[in-house]
């Protein structure tokens, strides 16, 4: 079965902090290269990998991946608020 | 399980064709010496065919770290390399088959009766190595 592309903010989170390739793979507990594949896009993680990613990054999941490509996440804060402040 | 590997997939694809010419250069010198009474040629290009297929063998599977990867347990390796060694693994199983039984079938046409001790080593290589070769050759970064 041909799983469609995830997309993901991996590699700027991971560079807003800081951190390298080899750090946040220790971490996450994966290959260094996994996280350059993730980062590429080239793996979709499973679904305890991804919340292994979303939980060091402090952030929920969708905010991390998505199956649409993904907005800079500070148009994606700004929509959360409107519609937060919406309601 | 962590890796370093420096050769380009490019030239990952150029040893791993190289060792596997080797391992045919091998036969070939075998049977030149078996039927063709030519002991000499059969024993020095033998020879220079095992020491190519030792050299391409250190060049592409353990400098890369190619046969760790692929020997080692499933607790070492990550989901995605575990992911990559499966698929290698479905890949290799139907080409050996399918190798294999064509060289039993081929001998058996022949009339040759069951394989040369040769041959077996060979094919043994083979299984050995082939996992390896296409996670090798499929595998943009190791």
């Amino acid at each position: 079965m041909k799983s469609r592309k995830l997309y993901n903010r991996i590699a700027v989170l991971r560079k807003e902090r800081n951190v390298s390739r080899r750090d946040l793979a220790e971490i996450i507990g994966v290959n260094f290269q996994t996280v350059g594949y993730l980062e590429r896009e080239e793996y979709n993680p499973s679904l305890d990998l991804a919340f292994k990613i979303s939980e060091y990054f402090g952030l929920p999941i969708e905010l991390i991946f998505s199956a649409e490509p993904l907005k800079p996440l500070i148009e994606e804060i700004i929509e959360l608020k409107n519609k937060i402040g919406g309601q | 399980m962590k890796q370093t590997n420096s050769m380009t997939r490019q030239n990952r694809k150029l040893w791993i064709i190289v060792n596997y010419l080797s391992i045919i250069l091998v036969l070939g010198f075998f049977y030149i010496g078996k039927y063709y009474d030519l002991p000499t040629l059969a024993l020095i290009g033998g020879a220079v065919s095992l020491i190519l297929l030792i050299f391409s063998f250190v060049k592409v599977f353990i400098k890369t770290q190619l046969w760790k990867l692929a020997h080692t347990s499933d607790k070492n390796l990550d989901e995605r390399q575990l992911q990559v060694i499966l698929s290698s693994l479905r890949y290799s199983y139907s080409a050996f088959t399918i190798i294999t039984l064509a060289i039993i079938y081929g001998f058996a046409v022949a009339g040759q009766g069951p394989i040369d001790v040769v041959v077996a080593a060979c094919l043994l290589y083979f299984a050995h190595t082939l996992p390896a070769a296409i996670v090798g050759w499929k595998e943009k970064i190791i």
